[in-house]
Formats: structure tokens, C-alpha cells, sequence
């Protein structure tokens, strides 16, 4: 048997392992991570929906990159276009 | 207890009810330690100020010497909050994608109109006062504002910590979750470890409000100098004030008694506001006595210039 026959069924078994072992997870995973940064959004910005944040005046650095997540945060709403009031992303 | 013992604090606040006193009191004090030669820098935070006609000039948010050694500043909150987002806008500029600027420019320019934006920019300048500018001095004197207004912007380092660890902790947890996603997904970048500036944005002022706060509660630096004058709402002002101050961990000084009655006036109209005061006395001994009290006698005519505010000075006892 040659090395690359060798690499192909150790990939395969890899595949395989992972199949089992993570694939369903990872979904769960990456739900978990947008939650986690959702609930960042809402901490640093919650001045954004109405609600009184006492350091909104300090995370006004964090814009540029909050304002690319907020576009995918209302898509994944299933919002096609930004909701009144916060950021006109698109 | 006298001036001196005061003095032996780098940072000294007076603060107080309006009307008793702590602009004249400060600008002495920071006459009298200008010229024993010690680079004096004298800051008002009362956005209604009375430091330059205290002293009978126009200053500007710029500071300015006023006699050798001694310099004066007003912080106008308004200036501060737009200088704080020109900075922001600075910062930002350059890592901002071109198409989104113009928003984020109009995000920002909303929340320069947000009813906090002045004092965070005024607690902002703050700190960077006692910390960069501050280190340039041999001394700080702080004429505050009334206290309701000052009790909340000494609070404000501790309030401003809690919630910014707060939030450092949800990016930290953010940024985990985020590798343990790029690892499962196999798309894990192992060349390059990116720095996150948003946390490093957050670590670095949650430590600046941190290293504030040590310095305000060290007794060894900071001193917080209540004046009042013998008369019941002041009295009752400052004893409430002086708990919360306790509470939030920052030392009082002294307690100066300003506006006594001094013994040469005569008349049966002073003579019975005499008797009130004495027993307005008894009560600041009995429940202010606990720190250490100084005593200045009601002036003949109003404090101004600089004998009159030596005089002030040598009268404290």
C-alpha cells in the first residue's frame, strides 16, 4: 500500500470520527458563540434600543467593528434591512 | 492640625454645599503651596465656575499660569465632550472600511447628544488629569462642584470599573467560544493569532479608571477637604456627604469652618446669631469632630486678591 492510500484512509477515518463526534456540535457550538456576542452587543450598546448604558460613551471605539456584526445580527433576524433607530447599515 | 499637615497630600479636593466657600479656600491653599515653590496645578470641575473670578481673570480649558508656579484650568464639560469625539473619530478613522464611515460618524455624532455624554467626557478628562497631566505637578488641588455633582463623579471610577469588567469578561468569553468555533470548523488560523483592539480598547481604560481609583482612596496621596459654614443645611449636607464619601473609601483631610463670627463684633443682632453658631460648633465638634477641624473667621470684606488670601491663610487655626 502506498503512502498516499495510506493518508486517504486516514483522512477517511478522521472524517469519520468527526462525523460522529463533532458535526453535531457544531452547530450548537456556533450558535453559542453568535449568543455570547449578542449579549456583548447588548452590553457595550444597549443605548442603541433605548436602554440607559452607563458606559455607552466609552465603547464608541468599538463601532467600526460592532457595525459590521449588527448587519449580520438583522439578517440572521431575518430582518433584510436595518430596523429603525440603530445603525443604517444597509 | 494645620495647612501644612494638609499639604503633605499631593491631591487635595474641596468640596462642599454651594456658597460656603471652597473656590476661595482652594485658590489660598493653592496660593500657599505655589509659593512655597511646589508646581501647583489647580483644577475646577464645577461646570458653573468661579475660579477666574476668584481670581479675577478670564481663563480658558487651556491651562494657565497665574502666578509663578501656580496654574489654574476650568473643565468645560461642553468642550470636553467635543474634543473626546473629535478624538474617537481620529482613532477610529483609520481602521474603518471607507463605505462605513459615514455612518459610524453619524452614530457617534448621536451619542455626543446622549444625556451622560458630558460627564463621561468630564470624568474622562479627569482621569487623564490625575494621571498624565497630574504627574507634571508637584501638586493637584481640585475646587469641585457642589457635592451632589462631585460625590457622584468620585464614585464614578468604581461604578465605571465594575462595568467595564463586565464587559471584558463577555468579550473574553466571546473570543473562547469564537476559537473553540474556528477549531471544530477547521478554519482555525494558527500563523496568525489576530489581537482583538476591542478588548484591548476596554482592558486599557478599565485599568486607567482602576489605577484612578487606587490613588483616590490612597490617604497617603488624596485628601478630600470639606468646607461649611456654621449653619444647619450645610452642616446637615456634609455630614451625609462625608458617609458616602466613607463608603466609597476616599480620605477626608479636614473639615474647614468657614465664616465664624469673630469675637471683636458686637451688637445685640450678632450676639444672638453667636448663640446659634455656638451651638451649631457643638455640633460639628460632636459629629464632624471625629476629623481633624480648621476654623477661619468671617472677613471684615469680601476675599479678593492675594493679601487677602494670605491673611486667610494665617488666620486658620
Amino acid at each position: 500500500m502506498s503512502w498516499s492510500k495510506i493518508r486517504a484512509k486516514l483522512r477517511a477515518a478522521r472524517d469519520i470520527y468527526e462525523g460522529i463526534f463533532i458535526a453535531p456540535y457544531r452547530a450548537e457550538i456556533y450558535r453559542e458563540y453568535l449568543r455570547q456576542r449578542d449579549l456583548f452587543f447588548l452590553l457595550g450598546f444597549a443605548d442603541l434600543i433605548g436602554v440607559p448604558n452607563p458606559v455607552g460613551f466609552y465603547t464608541l471605539e468599538l463601532y467600526p467593528e460592532l457595525i459590521e456584526q449588527f448587519h449580520e445580527w438583522h439578517l440572521r433576524l431575518g430582518m433584510e434591512h436595518a430596523p429603525d433607530g440603530g445603525f443604517r447599515c444597509c | 492640625m494645620t495647612v501644612d499637615r494638609l499639604l503633605e497630600r499631593r491631591l487635595l479636593f474641596f468640596g462642599g454645599k454651594g456658597g460656603v466657600g471652597k473656590t476661595t479656600l482652594a485658590v489660598a491653599v493653592a496660593q500657599y503651596a505655589a509659593e512655597r515653590g511646589e508646581k501647583t496645578l489647580l483644577v475646577s470641575t464645577d461646570p458653573a465656575h468661579s475660579t477666574g473670578d476668584m481670581l479675577e481673570i478670564s481663563l480658558g480649558a487651556e491651562p494657565t499660569e497665574v502666578i509663578p508656579n501656580l496654574t489654574v484650568l476650568e473643565i468645560d464639560p461642553t468642550a470636553e465632550a467635543d474634543r473626546y469625539i473629535r478624538d474617537v473619530k481620529e482613532r477610529i478613522a483609520e481602521s474603518t472600511p471607507p463605505r462605513l464611515v459615514q455612518e459610524v460618524e453619524r452614530q457617534i455624532d448621536i451619542a455626543r447628544l446622549t444625556p451622560g455624554a458630558e460627564e463621561s467626557a468630564l470624568f474622562d478628562r479627569f482621569t487623564t488629569l490625575i494621571e498624565v497631566e497630574g504627574s507634571r505637578y508637584d501638586r493637584l488641588i481640585f475646587d469641585t462642584a457642589p457635592l451632589g455633582h462631585t460625590l457622584r463623579l468620585l464614585g464614578l471610577p468604581e461604578h465605571m470599573h465594575a462595568w467595564m469588567s463586565a464587559l471584558i469578561g463577555r468579550r473574553k468569553k466571546v473570543n473562547a467560544l469564537n476559537r473553540m468555533w474556528q477549531r471544530v470548523a477547521g478554519t482555525e488560523d494558527h500563523a496568525e493569532r489576530r489581537s482583538d483592539r476591542v478588548l484591548e480598547a476596554l482592558e486599557e481604560r478599565s485599568a486607567r479608571f482602576a489605577r484612578v481609583r487606587t490613588v483616590l482612596t490612597d490617604a497617603k496621596r488624596t485628601a478630600f477637604v470639606f468646607v461649611l459654614i456654621p449653619e444647619r443645611l450645610p452642616i446637615l449636607e456634609t455630614e451625609k456627604a462625608a458617609t458616602a464619601l466613607a463608603a466609597h473609601g476616599i480620605p477626608i483631610g479636614a473639615v474647614v469652618i468657614n465664616r465664624i463670627i469673630p469675637d471683636s463684633a458686637e451688637g445685640a443682632f450678632i450676639e444672638r446669631r453667636r448663640e446659634r453658631e455656638r451651638e451649631y460648633m457643638e455640633r460639628i465638634e460632636r459629629d464632624l469632630g471625629a476629623y481633624p477641624l480648621l476654623r477661619v473667621r468671617l472677613q471684615e470684606t469680601d476675599v479678593v486678591g492675594r493679601e487677602a488670601l494670605h491673611h486667610l491663610i494665617a488666620g486658620l487655626h
